[in-house]
């Protein structure tokens, strides 16, 4: 394949650069303004008022449902080289930025660590004085102390951004050298920081989210969450291709055969995510015991029924049925569509494993949560322009681009 | 067999021709070639390569298939016949409690409904597809071109079919020619022999009759009649050598399998028997009281362990043998715990008697535990209360009369031997003490220390 190409058409659009610092003021302003909606008439300054529950709560939820995208895309990128995939090379530099975006939204984090030493338990009721509930208080002893919470967090960030920064900077040496090595370099250590991933993956899902409620567990919580994480990461990138297409950007390299591939993939985590959230409850709901059903029952009570229930067509029907036809995945604006609902599903998702923790549900504190999410895909927004300026959007001199150039999706 | 070949050869007619197949070097030249014959106008091609090859299908012209939409009424249908069935089953026709879970379709319904779609959507998949392919099919003209074996290992071939309603045979010839194929073959139909040679035909033959023999051989043990004795497979699994229970044998002068104990020995766990540890009396002074009544209590506790049903008289009071109460009662107990009195025992019978005894007995002891409650409301007044282990009869008995009572039971109450091993007897005597002791203690005996918090409690 000659490597004719015009530079500029996989470079970051000129217009979004300007954007990066509106993105961050309008996210700031987003999620103060989805603040001060969490206290609408339910504070009373003390550390434990519902106000500042939903706050806490809001932030965690939202934070998570940012960066499950980066940790879907790390994922991604590791299962390429672990699979020895060809047909995603065009489409892999994207998601690369998006896995190194890890360090910048790690940043996002420090607030709820601040949070726990600054000895507050609205969020995490074990990092309390005075636990009233026996279970927490025997984990709470040890396992779920500040500081080996925040110990653990910090070894999940290191080796999160370690094994991104790694591939990275191989990926770019590559468009340098275009070096075949560098590919099997990669493919080989693939297999090892798979396993290590989906152990930190896991692990990361109890600690921040199952933790709340720290009584209540479920061990398949980890995969739960890691299936929300790659559904969104498709959506995300299936959106963020298309809006770099219509700015001009990689039009050629990467074609409908890509986003009918990522779409299969939105399809199928759609389907997976709703195989664990029901795997989840059906063993729950069978055993019937009380150590385990609170937890939706919390779901179900103080107002949250209708909300958690509509999960259910909103993360599984629609998105189902909606995303089965090729047709809709090889239509570009249809595909953006259903990418964007699952976004907005995938948000909701987060708002049901964390709000109904935070008190009951009230329009006003979901409508600042609701906020707070646009504040933190705003932010994210800016975070990736910065990220992603200056880097080539596609790995032109990977030798295996001519192949995702090249392949076809069969006619079925 | 010998007159047939010949006559075969001389009536040698033309071999019908079924179209045209042209062969290539690479993918490339294959996928441009077919598209050259797509734009003419053909639609009845094939293409036969070694490999998948991406746009195959643009360039050949082929129409999606209908499969899908196949597929997915059957997985529609796979599910409504699953959610059908269970609704059916489960909520109409045979309504049985599972768990407590209610009837018709619950979540637990799903997983079936998932396995009927999938089960019905694969198979669809599997026999539509074979069924779109018009499979199987045994045999196919292109075979007849040894040239063709390399369809699957290095040459790609391109194949217009005769039936195609545009066909001519010499244009077709000439538009394949055109696109530089390695040969161009014309598809002619199969002239060899078709009929199977003899030799297969009697293998076939003797193979069938030969299946047959053991089903024969079943059939004929079935209908037969044999005094020979049964034919023994596992000739030492079915005689061991070893004596079962009751069994004679000629080993012994005495004919017994089974052995009795030796004299001057004590079996494993029978120690116990002899211990005030494991009885709550002292035996050792039992034989120095009044042997008439010994022997009755010694002959009372073997009937009890024979059947135990003649334990119910003592426990009764009633009038059959007066003696025996008495002489349960004039047992030589032991009055001192043989555990230690420690925080651990204590905590120990307190889990043993919360499990064991407080479901009749209660947790504070009244004799109120949610068995007595519940069989107290259903038995309308014949329900026999538990003891109360707060009344004076009970307070004054020795500790080793208790423990005697929940090792061999009482009255109504069973014996708790099998379920509680003679220390966490002791544990809960201990704790039942304690309990006692509770509602009949004044301040003085209150450590100094705790007046304190019972002040405070108050």
């Amino acid at each position: 394949m000659n490597l004719n190409y015009e530079k500029s058409s996989i470079e970051l659009p000129e217009a979004w650069r300007a954007k990066a610092p509106f993105f961050l003021a309008a996210g700031v302003i987003l999620l103060m303004l989805g603040f001060l909606c969490a206290f609408g008439g339910n504070s009373n300054g003390e550390d434990n008022s519902l106000g500042f529950r939903y706050l806490c709560h809001s932030y965690l939820a939202n934070f998570v449902y940012v960066f499950t995208f980066t940790l879907g895309a790390l994922f991604f990128i590791l299962v390429q080289f672990l699979t020895r995939a060809g047909w995603s090379t065009s489409i892999r530099r994207v998601a690369e930025i998006l896995m190194m975006m890890i360090p910048y939204l790690g940043l996002l984090f420090l607030p709820i660590i601040a949070m726990l030493f600054w000895g507050s338990s609205a969020l995490y009721e074990w990092n309390g004085k005075n636990i009233h509930n026996s279970v927490i208080a025997s984990k709470a002893s040890f396992y779920l102390s500040k500081e080996f919470f925040t110990a653990r967090t910090v070894v999940y960030f290191t080796f999160w951004i370690l094994t991104a920064n790694w591939f990275f900077r191989i990926s770019r040496a590559q468009d340098e050298s275009g070096d075949a090595e560098l590919s099997l370099l990669r493919q080989k250590w693939a297999g090892p920081l798979i396993m290590l991933f989906s152990l930190s993956a896991s692990f990361a899902a109890f600690d921040w989210l199952m933790s709340i409620d720290a009584d209540w567990y479920s061990t398949i919580f980890g995969v739960y969450l890691f299936a929300g994480s790659q559904m969104s990461f498709f959506a995300m990138m299936i959106v963020i291709n298309m809006l770099l297409q219509n700015a001009g950007k990689i039009q050629k390299l990467v074609t409908v055969e890509h986003f009918h591939d990522m779409g299969k993939f939105l399809f199928g985590f759609v389907m997976f995510w709703s195989y664990i959230a029901f795997s989840q409850l059906v063993l729950i709901w069978y055993a019937n015991i009380p150590e385990e059903t609170f937890w939706y029952q919390v779901r179900l009570d103080n107002g949250w029924m209708t909300f958690s229930y509509c999960i259910i067509p909103i993360h599984f029907i629609i998105p189902f049925l909606f995303l089965m036809s090729r047709h809709i995945r090889r239509n570009r604006t249809a595909l953006t569509i259903g990418a964007v609902w699952l976004l907005f599903a995938h948000w909701y998702d987060m708002t049901f494993l964390v709000m109904p923790n935070a008190g009951p549900a009230q329009l006003v504190p979901l409508f600042g949560h609701l906020l707070g999410g646009f504040g933190m895909l705003s932010i994210f927004a800016s975070m990736f322009i910065w990220r992603a300026d200056g880097v080539p959007l596609v790995a032109m001199r990977d030798p295996r681009l001519p192949e995702a150039m090249s392949y076809t999706n069969p006619i079925l | 067999m010998s007159e047939h070949k010949p006559r075969k050869t001389t009536e040698k007619k033309v071999p019908k021709a079924f179209g045209w197949m042209a062969e290539y070097q690479d993918e490339n030249s294959l996928l441009a070639a077919a598209r050259k014959v797509r734009d003419s106008g053909y639609t009845k091609t094939d293409a036969f390569t070694p490999f998948p090859v991406h746009g195959i299908d643009e360039a050949l012209g082929i129409k999606p298939t209908i499969l899908p939409f196949i597929v997915l009424c059957a997985g529609i249908t796979g599910l409504s016949t699953a959610l059908l069935m269970q609704w059916w089953m489960n909520g109409v026709d045979y309504k049985y409690i599972i768990s407590g879970k209610p009837f018709g379709i619950t979540p637990a319904s799903i997983p079936v409904a998932f396995e009927l779609t999938v089960l019905f959507s694969a198979f669809t998949t599997f026999l539509g597809m074979i069924a779109l392919n018009q499979l199987p099919k045994f045999s196919n003209p292109v075979f007849t071109n040894p040239r063709f074996d390399r369809a699957t290992n290095d040459r790609f071939f391109l194949y217009v079919e005769a039936a195609d309603k545009y066909y001519n045979r010499e244009s077709v010839k000439e538009l394949l020619g055109g696109t530089h194929p390695d040969s161009l073959d014309e598809v002619l139909e199969d002239t060899t022999p078709s009929a199977l040679p003899r030799p297969i035909i009697l293998g076939a033959i003797l193979l069938v009759i030969a299946g047959l023999i053991p089903a024969m051989i079943i059939l004929n043990i079935r209908a037969g009649y044999s005094t020979a004795p049964r034919f023994h497979v596992f000739f030492d699994m079915d005689f061991q050598p070893k004596k079962k229970a009751q069994q004679t044998t000629t080993i012994f002068a005495d004919g017994r399998s089974m052995r009795p104990q030796v004299k001057g020995t004590v079996g494993r766990g029978q120690l116990e028997e002899q211990d005030s540890f494991y009885l709550g009396y002292d035996p050792a002074k039992l034989t120095a009281i009044d042997t008439l009544e010994t022997g009755k209590f010694v002959s009372l506790q073997d009937s009890k362990t024979a059947d135990g049903s003649a334990a119910k008289p003592a426990a009764d009071g009633s009038a059959q043998t007066p003696a025996a109460p008495a002489a349960a009662l004039n047992l030589p107990w032991i009055d001192k715990l043989p555990i230690e009195v420690s925080e651990a025992n204590m905590a120990l019978g307190k889990q043993k008697f919360e499990t064991y005894c407080s479901a009749c007995h209660g947790y504070a002891g009244f004799g109120d535990g949610l068995v007595h409650k519940r069989a107290d409301a259903l038995a309308q007044g014949y329900w026999l209360a538990p003891t109360s282990l707060h009344v004076d009869k009970v307070r004054t008995q020795p500790v080793g009369q208790i423990f005697h009572t929940i090792t061999k039971g009482q009255g109504k109450m069973a014996s708790y031997a099998s379920s509680l091993n003679p220390k966490e007897r002791w544990a809960i005597v201990l704790y039942v003490r304690a309990l006692q002791k509770s509602r009949n203690a004044d301040m003085s005996e209150v450590p100094a220390d705790m007046v304190k918090t019972l002040d405070e409690v108050k």
